[in-house]
């Protein structure tokens, strides 16, 4: 009787603690971000855009340092005025093995540019005219010469689907296992729980993916994560929090990388009614803020503190800029000039990692020169109903960039023209909208360089937003995974990973 | 012929719960703020591509046209399609169900037996060293925060000691038992402690009762009469309670399945709302509401079959 139970208690403990042997090597990566649609003009959101990049090639494709290199497209050229590319396509399939032809290139991207709900044509605003010349040449017509083109044609949206494929199933061929042009297809997706990634047998570039595939896991707390990724159940994590940085570093089997982002923290400021509408009240809120520090307290020193009012990753930001010192005394002068009547300000956080730390810190700062203001935390879908309804005074959050060229940056957060409300403030300054237009046209780098030196400036000075620190993405990885990476404009380098085990 | 007309008569009655219910979670879910579209498509999307992907989800509708239809949908038991994800709702909720339905029959049948028995061990042993000792456990396992013990038990279990899994719901029946063992035990450390100060109270009070000491004066054996009869009597009120908290679990486990990415019906709910998903809020309340009904009629049913007093 009781070798019994002694026997039945040992083969209950094995069965719990042994784990069953892998059949394969999947390479399983942690994030807080969500999948919600595999349709690469649907959304702009952080997990949707990283997932897209496995499944879309596009015409060009960016290499590991960040240059452009030929991607479905084998070579181009561009006419001397600028508005006129042709792509020469490569002999290349999409995932069910029909060849990839000028025609669903033309297709894809005037999907992206001209369908209803595509959410972010903008990117694509330029271009005139997108036509098959024969089914290995593409002619994309520009409405005026416009520098970032082929980095606007890089990006997650200007992925190649297939016409045949969507014309066929509309909607539902998003749905669950779409037709791919990139380096992977979908074994299976659960919405809310994970993505299975295989690889696209057909895919473009020979002897690529180097892997088995891998899992998107939506894991929302962040010490699960840590707990997954130290115990192995994880082969890549987002967001590593800073606090437990260095416990991560100091395991074995996990490495951290810091990666540049083009990710700024900021607080917007709603410029549209008293008294953030005057441009010395903003000063003063900017001036009251002792941003190194901040930077440091919120990120343990992992971050740079911000100097303007555009990501330091973006090519053309200006790092020789001072941007504005911390000077109580004069945040106080100006606070009185700008005719601030003592109310007491809305703080709207949306609960992100640490956005109630970074409120408290604020407000102690702005409270010290006299700004009173209380933090309101709402939920995000709140959050973006509030702020665009210009239902608050000051919003810490943050943003980041597609791409590393800034114009799509500018448009984003200090265009007032562009259709965004310089990100819903009402910041507006028709110098910088005409500079805008301006440095897009440019096509000598230093001169574009100049004229976006000159941007930055004006709405640092003028503050359009509060500019904080520069985050890079702390991303945690398995030692015995290599060659993984996340490039600024959040693309994995998942095609070029290999796990050795 | 009473017990089968005794069913249909409850089932009938959870009807109109269903649809109160319904109406409630549906008016909750449109009168509060927040847009489905603009979530889906994220910050960088134009109004206008946002305006016509909510004309698409029918958003733009009138409240009564969206609930008719809902509700249309609802009576061919149709919880209809997510917005977010083009899915049906029964489909998602299928997926997720499964997994908390798991973890909790795991926690009944790790906290039943044990409460059972430290509860009888604390009552026979009242205000001795096995009662103290137990009453004890008990207030400390109701004051940890349940979250906060899932974090270190899957720091040091999982990754210290490296012996259990800390996510996920694995493969197969043995995978679930390794993988739901953690989120299991966490739940149960503060769920026993609950129903065990329960049990031991009406044990002891049962235990001082007329009947008890008639059975003793007739000579009944000490074990007998507290088997056959006061524990039989006791049962009762901790079942419901037990009813209580199983309904209560079906949501509430949600904490421990977010500290241990199970993926339950509770993380599927969470999600829903933050993406404020209308119809999955919808389908998942419908179902809580469900299982609340068949657990209490489970639990009405198994106090008729202890004690026959009680008429079903």
């Amino acid at each position: 009787m009781r070798r019994n139970t002694v026997a039945m208690i040992t083969a209950v403990t094995a069965m719990l603690t042994v784990a069953p042997a892998w059949a394969e090597n999947l390479i399983r990566i942690g994030s807080p971000y969500q999948t919600t649609t595999l349709d690469p003009i649907r959304s702009s959101a952080a997990g949707n855009i990283e997932t897209f990049g496995q499944l879309y090639s596009r015409l060009l494709r960016r290499d590991a340092d960040g240059k452009m290199q030929p991607g479905l497209a084998e070579e181009w050229t561009i006419s001397d005025d600028g508005l006129e590319l042709v792509f020469t396509l490569r002999d290349a399939k999409f995932s069910n093995g029909t060849p990839i032809i000028a025609d669903d290139v033309a297709f894809s991207l005037t999907r992206a540019i001209k369908d209803e709900k595509s959410a972010y044509s903008a990117t694509l605003a330029a271009i005139d005219s997108v036509t098959a010349v024969d089914s290995h040449t593409v002619r994309v017509t520009l409405k005026h010469k416009f520098a970032p083109i082929l980095e606007n044609l890089e990006v997650f949206n200007a992925g190649i689907v297939s016409k045949a494929d969507v014309q066929a199933r509309g909607e539902q061929a998003f749905v669950d296992k779409p037709v791919t042009s990139g380096p992977y297809e979908v074994r299976e997706w659960r919405p809310n729980d994970r993505l299975i990634l295989e690889p696209n047998p057909h895919y473009w570039r020979e002897g690529y993916p180097k892997n088995d595939g891998a899992e998107f896991i939506e894991i929302s707390n962040a010490n699960t994560r840590v707990s997954m990724m130290m115990s192995g159940e994880l082969e890549a994590m987002r967001e590593v929090p800073w606090s437990q940085l260095a416990e991560m570093q100091s395991r074995d089997n996990v490495t951290v990388a810091l990666e540049p982002s083009t990710m700024i923290y900021m607080t917007l400021l709603n410029e549209r009614r008293p008294p953030f509408d005057n441009v010395k009240v903003r000063q003063a809120a900017a001036y009251a803020l002792n941003v190194p520090a901040i930077a440091k307290a919120m990120t343990e020193g992992h971050a740079q503190p911000a100097n303007t009012t555009l990501p330091s990753a973006l090519n053309y930001h200006d790092k020789d800029f001072p941007g504005l010192p911390y000077d109580p005394a004069l945040a106080q002068t100006l606070l009185k000039e700008g005719g601030y009547d003592g109310k007491e300000l809305t703080v709207l956080i949306a609960p992100t990692t640490d956005s109630d730390k970074l409120a408290t810190l604020l407000q102690a700062q702005w409270s010290a020169i006299g700004l009173k203001t209380k933090i309101e935390k709402v939920d995000r879908s709140v959050w973006w109903e509030r702020v665009p309804a210009g239902d608050y005074d000051l919003a810490p959050s943050w943003w980041y960039n597609e791409t590393s060229d800034p114009d799509l940056a500018v448009r984003w957060a200090l265009c007032g023209s562009c259709g965004t409300y310089s990100f819903q403030t009402y910041y507006e300054n028709a110098e910088v909208d005409q500079l805008t237009e301006q440095a897009v046209r440019e096509l000598d780098p230093a001169k574009r360089a100049a004229l976006y030196a000159q941007i930055q400036r004006i709405s640092t000075d003028e503050v359009a937003q509060i500019p904080l620190y520069y985050p890079p993405y702390a991303n945690a990885y398995a030692r015995d995974l290599r060659g993984l990476t996340l490039s600024p404009s959040l693309q994995w380098s998942l095609e070029e990973a290999v796990l050795s085990r | 012929m009473t017990f089968l007309a005794f069913l249909a008569r409850r089932l009938a009655g959870t009807i109109p719960v269903l649809i109160g219910i319904s109406l409630a979670a549906f008016l909750l879910v449109h009168l509060a703020p927040g847009d489905p579209a603009r979530l889906l498509m994220g910050d960088r999307a134009s109004e206008e591509a946002v305006a016509a992907l909510r004309d698409q989800m029918g958003l733009n509708n009138d409240l009564a046209t969206q609930y008719l239809n809902y509700m249309g949908h609802l009576l061919r038991a149709d919880l209809g399609q997510s917005l977010r994800f083009q899915r049906p709702v029964l489909t998602l909720i299928g997926q997720f169900l499964p997994a908390t339905l798991f973890l909790i029959g795991y926690v009944m049948v790790i906290s039943v037996p044990l409460t059972v028995i430290l509860a009888v061990t604390a009552a026979r042993n009242r205000d001795r060293w096995p009662d103290q000792f137990i009453r004890l456990g008990a207030i400390i396992g109701m004051t940890f925060p349940v979250f906060w013990l899932a974090l270190m038990m899957s720091r040091y279990f999982g990754v210290e000691l490296g012996w259990l899994p800390v996510s996920g719901f694995g493969e197969g029946f043995t995978g679930h038992l390794r993988h739901l063992f953690l989120p299991a035990i966490s739940i149960s450390a503060w769920l026993v402690p609950l129903l065990l100060r329960s049990l031991r109270a009406t044990l002891i009070h049962e235990m001082e009762a007329d009947y008890v000491v008639a059975g003793r004066s007739k000579g009944l054996p000490e074990g007998l009469n507290f088997r056959r009869h006061v524990l039989m009597n006791s049962l009762i009120p901790t079942l419901n309670l037990l009813g209580v908290m199983l309904a209560y679990l079906i949501g509430g486990a949600v904490v421990v399945e977010v500290v241990y990415a199970v993926p339950g019906i509770g993380t599927l709910m969470i999600n829903a709302v933050l993406g404020r998903d209308f119809q999955v809020i919808q389908g998942v309340t419908v179902v809580y509401a469900l299982l609340t009904v068949l657990i209490t009629l489970c639990v009405d049913l198994l106090s008729a079959l202890i004690d026959p007093r009680i008429k079903p």
